[in-house]
């Protein structure tokens, strides 16, 4: 057995693996929109809604990624 | 006689209230048609499994994705209180955490069921998903917000 089949070797369900990535995207992603909303909100309160409304948006862009990715355990595989 | 000089306490509802309600009305109703679309097509492809797995895909892709503006619309109605900021965020993003681990757990249930198609949920699911963001994106940009939303002007002075 040569190193490259012992590298190759993995146990367990591949799956995992995909939604440990598929999550890391998004993590960060809806850590930025918080954040920033945080952010402005605490600089300008009185643009509250304004805010709300855009962060809103941009996590549900951010989990929709999320929820492909996890999702995909779906797909049958052979 | 000493009286309250300081105007009564305004109406602190952030104004996307209207936004997100309009998000989830649309949102809905863009939902329903999808599911009626997704659960024909499964049925046509895959059989009652199919009609099944379409009905559950996109019934788990709206209401997921409907959470996070139900839980802003939750969070805003503490709005007047002092710890609003604290209170908001943590309902929105607990409801984050909440929908995932919930999403996670349909997922190894629903996974293994021989009575619903894997393929027609996935597809459907991510039709649902494309399309409640494709409504969210329509709503807020036919919104209007006015620019300096939640300032109320002081009241003028009544006549004793």
């Amino acid at each position: 057995m040569d190193a490259t089949t012992v590298l190759a070797e993995i146990n367990g369900h591949i799956a995992s693996v995909g939604y440990g990535l598929a999550a890391i995207g998004p993590a960060i992603g809806v850590g930025i929109v918080v954040g920033k909303t945080i952010e402005g909100v605490a600089r300008q309160p009185e643009l509250a809604g304004r805010l709300q409304v855009l962060m809103w948006i941009g996590i549900a862009f951010t989990e929709a990624l999320a929820f492909v990715g996890i999702a995909v355990a779906f797909i049958p595989f052979p | 006689m000493m009286t309250d000089a300081r105007p009564e306490p305004a109406d602190r509802t952030p104004t996307s209230n209207p936004v997100l309600k309009r998000a989830l009305a649309w949102g809905g109703v863009l939902a329903a048609v999808i599911l009626v679309v997704s659960a024909v097509l499964g049925y046509v492809f895959a059989g009652m499994p199919g009609l099944w797995g379409g009905l559950i895909g996109t019934l788990m892709a709206v209401v997921f994705m409907g959470i996070t503006a139900g839980s802003i619309l939750v969070a805003n109605r503490f709005a007047g209180s002092d710890l609003f900021v604290g209170i908001f965020f943590g309902i929105v993003l607990g409801g984050w955490l909440l929908k995932f681990v919930l999403f996670i757990v349909l997922v190894f249930v629903l996974r293994g069921a021989s009575w619903l198609d894997p393929m027609v949920v996935f597809l459907s699911l991510v039709a649902g998903v494309i399309a409640s963001l494709v409504v969210d994106v329509l709503v807020v940009a036919k919104s209007r917000l006015p620019y300096a939303s939640d300032v109320e002007l002081p009241k003028a002075p009544e006549d004793e």
